[in-house]
């Protein structure tokens, strides 16, 4: 009898030593594999300190020699060395204006056409094709562009603008000719295309987490299918849409091969957005090649500096905009 | 002291003198692609009077008073045959206007169901699709439709605030004022209290009391008891046919069916 009590008491001792080494094995598992995640995550910090770091460090030369001058003068001239980044920073906003004037709109449309009266047979198929276009690599859209869709504009949108508008005026001004083909509003719809994807498959989404019920109670009500969207679905999905026309926006700003092709490249403000312009990125890749040293060099990654600094602002600009939405929510 | 075994409470009394058929569902047929839901149903609902739907799930309860506000109209694929008439005409023809109809005939869910606005906003927004009222016109259509709804005294100090901020039996209850709001005929009920507690449960059923003096109401139920004290007549449903429909304190003390019986006692469902 006492024998056996003893095994027992020996073996569960053994037992419970067991099992401590076990959960101590397994808390040096845990405690290193939360050492891997958080390296993971601080790389993020790590690189985006480096690359802001690198950014003022080689936009400093131009930014203290030109100093507030460089965001406000439009010059931009490699022999004198006079550079001003205005017409960059314009053509990036401006073009990504009308993108998002044009996107926005058409993207919700296919998304609520989409998720609200497509017959089933169709919600596939163009769901695919919404997907195919944002596939599309931005080279293809340029020389499209170039190509095909530039000297299409030329012959009829442009032209018809030009008339429309002439009797207006500040519209006149705006829509002044000739018709080029090449400029800022190709430019714009060009990216108009290239972001309505985004929008599209990011609003489809959200539009498919409003519950049916939800839905169903507003139609309950005699609702029309554009008064329950207008009221229920976007109502309850706002967040998500201003995220995905912020992702869209920030494409939009830092596009460069195909804003490239069609822009012009023309370093200079035009009140007219039939005209050619030019934005940050097209600058940097048309003439990083050249710009091997010095104040020049300099500029260009000054330029690299304000982009980033713009994609930053709206990133926190949607960040605000969707806490002050959650604070009206609450 | 009761003995407490299967007392059924009271279900409130059939008022005097004849009763008019407000909708008559004549030899309704439902189909969910091809599969056929319900099996030629005739039924009909009185005027200011509640009818409970009962059965066990997927009986049909629930696809038939969809069809009464042509709600599966939204789903394609779903179609219903026969008639269904309302104050004698036939809603569900081609001609039949879905939102004016919806308007007529409200209807209040399983999950409540507030809209991502304001609480008065929940309640305006309906009444906006149909009427241009002024504004004290519309704060007293606000406020008498949440007095109705036995909600007013919880919300008069908060009208800004989001409906989605209530609790789950506030919100039903603002949902069925929502439904009052836009002056229905006919008010649908789909297992409105499911999701709710015990105590909202009472307040929503109270509701139903009240409601039951100006509209004609259809309710669906999982709850026996539910159906005994709020309906004045019962309907039950099996496997997409009507099995038998009459008086409700017939139906839960000498119904006529074996299988009605089997199910208020329980033994299936």
């Amino acid at each position: 009898m006492v024998d056996v009590a003893i095994k027992n008491a020996a073996h569960g001792r053994d037992e419970a030593e067991n099992r401590l080494r076990v959960l101590e094995r397994f808390r040096r598992g845990d405690k290193f594999f939360f050492h891997l995640t958080r390296s993971a995550a601080f790389l993020v910090l790590v690189l985006l300190f480096a690359i802001v770091a690198s950014l003022t460090y080689g936009a400093w030369p131009a930014l203290s020699h030109f100093g507030f001058d460089f965001l406000i003068s439009q010059s931009w001239n490699a022999n004198t060395e006079q550079f001003g980044a205005l017409a960059t920073i314009y053509g990036t906003l401006v073009t990504s204006l009308i993108a998002m004037l044009i996107a926005v709109p058409v993207g919700i449309g296919i998304a609520i056409f989409l998720t609200e009266l497509c017959p089933a047979v169709l919600r596939r198929p163009i769901g695919i094709a919404v997907e195919l276009l944002a596939g599309i690599p931005s080279i293809i859209y340029g020389i499209w562009g170039f190509f095909v869709f530039a000297p299409v504009l030329q012959q009829t949108l442009q032209p018809f603008l030009i008339s429309l508008f002439a009797p207006v005026p500040v519209l006149n001004a705006l829509f002044a000719g000739p018709p080029y083909g090449l400029g800022i509003l190709t430019a714009g719809l060009i990216l108009a295309i290239m972001v309505l994807p985004f929008i599209a498959s990011v609003s489809r989404d959200v539009f498919e987490t409003v519950p049916a019920v939800m839905k169903e109670a507003a139609y309950g009500l005699g609702c029309t299918t554009w008064e329950v969207v207008r009221n229920v679905v976007i109502p309850h999905t706002r967040a998500g849409l201003v995220g995905g026309v912020m992702l869209a926006l920030g494409r939009a700003l830092g596009e460069t091969m195909a804003v490239t092709f069609v822009i012009g490249n023309a370093r200079q403000i035009s009140a007219s957005i039939l005209q050619p312009g030019t934005t940050i990125s097209a600058t940097i890749a048309l003439e990083y090649a050249e710009a091997s040293e010095g104040l020049y060099r300099s500029s260009l990654v000054a330029l690299g500096l304000i982009l980033f600094v713009i994609s930053f602002i709206v990133l926190a600009v949607a960040r605000l905009m969707l806490a002050r939405l959650n604070k009206q929510e609450a | 002291m009761s003995t407490g075994t299967n007392r059924q409470p009271a279900s409130p009394a059939i008022p005097a003198g004849p009763l008019t058929e407000k909708v008559s569902v004549r030899n309704l047929k439902f189909y969910y692609g091809n599969n056929l839901a319900l099996k030629s149903i005739d039924l009909p609902l009185y005027d200011r009077i509640v009818t409970a739907f009962i059965g066990p799930s997927g009986c049909g309860k629930s696809t038939l008073l969809r069809v009464l506000n042509r709600m599966y109209d939204l789903y394609p694929g779903q179609h219903a045959e026969g008639e269904v008439l309302i104050d004698g005409r036939n809603v569900l023809g081609p001609d039949q206007d879905v939102n004016a109809l919806r308007a007529k005939v409200g209807m209040v869910f399983q999950k409540p169901t507030p809209f991502p606005m304001s609480i008065y906003d929940n309640i305006a927004f309906g009444v906006r699709l149909y009427e241009k009222l002024g504004k004290s016109e519309m704060d007293e259509r606000v406020e008498s439709s949440l007095r109705r709804a036995a909600l007013w005294n919880e919300v008069k100090d908060k009208l800004n605030a989001s409906g989605q901020s209530l609790s789950g039996g506030q919100q039903q209850r603002l949902c069925i004022a929502r439904t009052v709001a836009v002056k229905p005929e006919v008010i649908l009920f789909d297992e409105p209290c499911s999701a709710l507690d015990p105590i909202s449960t009472s307040k929503v059923e109270e509701l139903i009391d009240e409601l039951r003096a100006d509209y004609t109401i259809a309710i669906v139920t999982h709850n026996m008891q539910q159906a005994a004290r709020v309906s004045q007549f019962t309907a039950f449903m099996y496997l997409g046919e009507l099995v038998e429909f009459a008086e409700t304190a017939k139906i839960f003390t000498a119904p006529s069916d074996k299988r009605t019986q089997d199910y208020i006692t329980g033994r299936f469902g």
